[in-house]
C-alpha cells in the first residue's frame, strides 16, 4: 500500500512531463492518456531493476520514447492520419476573447506556432526526438545521449540537422503562403 | 547590382536570425496539456502486486559448493590411492585439487563476508 501512495506521488510529480513529451512526440491528442498510462506502468515493472544510474525523470524519458516509437510503429500499420495538437474550439474562444490588434498577433503566432509542429511531424524520428528534448525539455546532451543510447556527437549531429531542415521547411511553408495570399488578393 | 547584394545581404542575415529566433521559441514553448484530475490515482489502482520477496534465506548455492568439496576430496583419495597406474591421472589430480583449493577460498571468504 505504501508503495502504491508512493508511486501515485511520483506520477503526480512527473506527469505533465510525460503527456508533455508524448505529445509532441507522436503529433496528436488521442489516447495520449493510454500512453501516459503505459510509460508509467513500464516504469513500475522496471523500477526493481533500475539501478540508479540515472535520474528518474531521465529513465522516464527513455520509457516515453520507446511508447511513442510502439505508437509510431502501431500508426504505421492502421496508417493513420494525424491529428492537429490544436484543438479547434479552444483555439475559436481564444480568438473571439481578443478581437484586438493583439490578438490578430496572437492569431498570427499561433499559425506560426501550428506550422512548426506540423513540420516537426514531418522530421525524421530521431531528429524530431532530439529538437524536442533539447528544446521544449531542456535535457542537455548527456541526458539525451541517455535516453536514446546513442553517442553525444551523434545527438549533436541530429540537432543541428533537425533546426536546419525544420528552418528550411519553415521557409518554404512562409513563401508558399504568402504566394497563396497575392494570388488571392 | 553587386550594390544590391551587398545592401541585401544583411537584411537577409537580420530575417534569418529573427526566423531562427521564432522557431526556437515555438520549439520552446511546451504544448498545452489536459491531465485527468484522477490520472494518479488511476495508475495507482492499476499498479499490478508484486510478488512477495521471501525473507527467509535459502543456502542453495552453499550446499552445491559442501558437496562439490567432498566429491573433489574424495576423488582426489580415490587417484592417490591408484596413483601411477596412467599417466592422465597427475594431471586429473592436480585439477582436482586447484578445484577443492578454490572451493575452499571461495567458501572461507564468503563465510567471512556474510559472518
Amino acid at each position: 500500500m505504501d508503495i502504491d501512495l508512493t508511486f501515485e506521488q511520483l506520477v503526480r510529480d512527473h506527469q505533465a512531463m510525460v503527456f508533455r513529451t508524448l505529445l509532441r512526440l507522436t503529433g496528436s491528442r488521442e489516447h495520449i492518456d493510454d500512453l501516459a498510462q503505459d510509460v508509467f506502468l513500464r516504469l513500475y515493472r522496471a523500477l526493481p531493476s533500475f539501478r540508479g544510474e540515472a535520474l528518474i525523470t531521465t529513465y522516464l524519458y527513455r520509457i516515453a520514447v520507446n511508447v511513442a516509437q510502439d505508437e509510431w510503429k502501431r500508426r504505421r500499420r492502421d496508417d493513420r492520419s494525424h491529428v492537429s495538437l490544436s484543438d479547434e474550439t479552444s483555439a475559436w474562444e481564444d480568438r473571439l476573447a481578443h478581437p484586438d490588434r493583439n490578438a490578430e498577433e496572437r492569431l498570427e503566432e499561433r499559425e506560426f506556432q501550428q506550422a512548426v509542429e506540423e513540420q516537426l511531424q514531418l522530421l525524421s524520428k530521431i531528429e524530431r526526438t532530439v529538437l524536442i528534448l533539447y528544446h521544449q525539455e531542456e535535457r542537455s546532451y548527456e541526458q539525451i545521449s541517455y535516453t536514446l543510447g546513442l553517442p553525444i556527437g551523434t545527438v549533436r549531429t541530429h540537432l543541428h540537422r533537425g533546426r536546419k531542415k525544420l528552418r528550411e521547411a519553415i521557409q518554404q511553408h512562409q513563401t508558399k503562403e504568402r504566394r497563396t495570399a497575392c494570388q488571392t488578393n | 547590382m553587386s550594390d544590391e547584394l551587398i545592401n541585401l545581404q544583411p537584411v537577409d542575415k537580420a530575417a534569418d536570425d529573427a526566423l531562427d529566433q521564432r522557431v526556437l521559441r515555438a520549439l520552446e514553448s511546451a504544448p498545452r496539456i489536459d491531465i485527468p484530475d484522477d490520472f494518479a490515482a488511476r495508475i495507482a489502482r492499476k499498479l499490478p502486486a508484486r510478488r512477495p520477496v521471501s525473507l527467509t534465506p535459502t543456502h542453495y548455492g552453499q550446499n552445491a559448493v559442501y558437496l562439490g568439496m567432498v566429491l573433489a576430496l574424495v576423488m582426489l583419495i580415490a587417484m592417490t590411492i591408484y596413483n601411477g597406474r596412467h599417466a592422465a591421472f597427475g594431471l586429473a589430480e592436480s585439477l582436482l585439487l586447484t578445484v577443492f583449493i578454490a572451493l575452499t577460498v571461495w567458501l572461507s571468504v564468503r563465510r567471512h563476508s556474510v559472518g
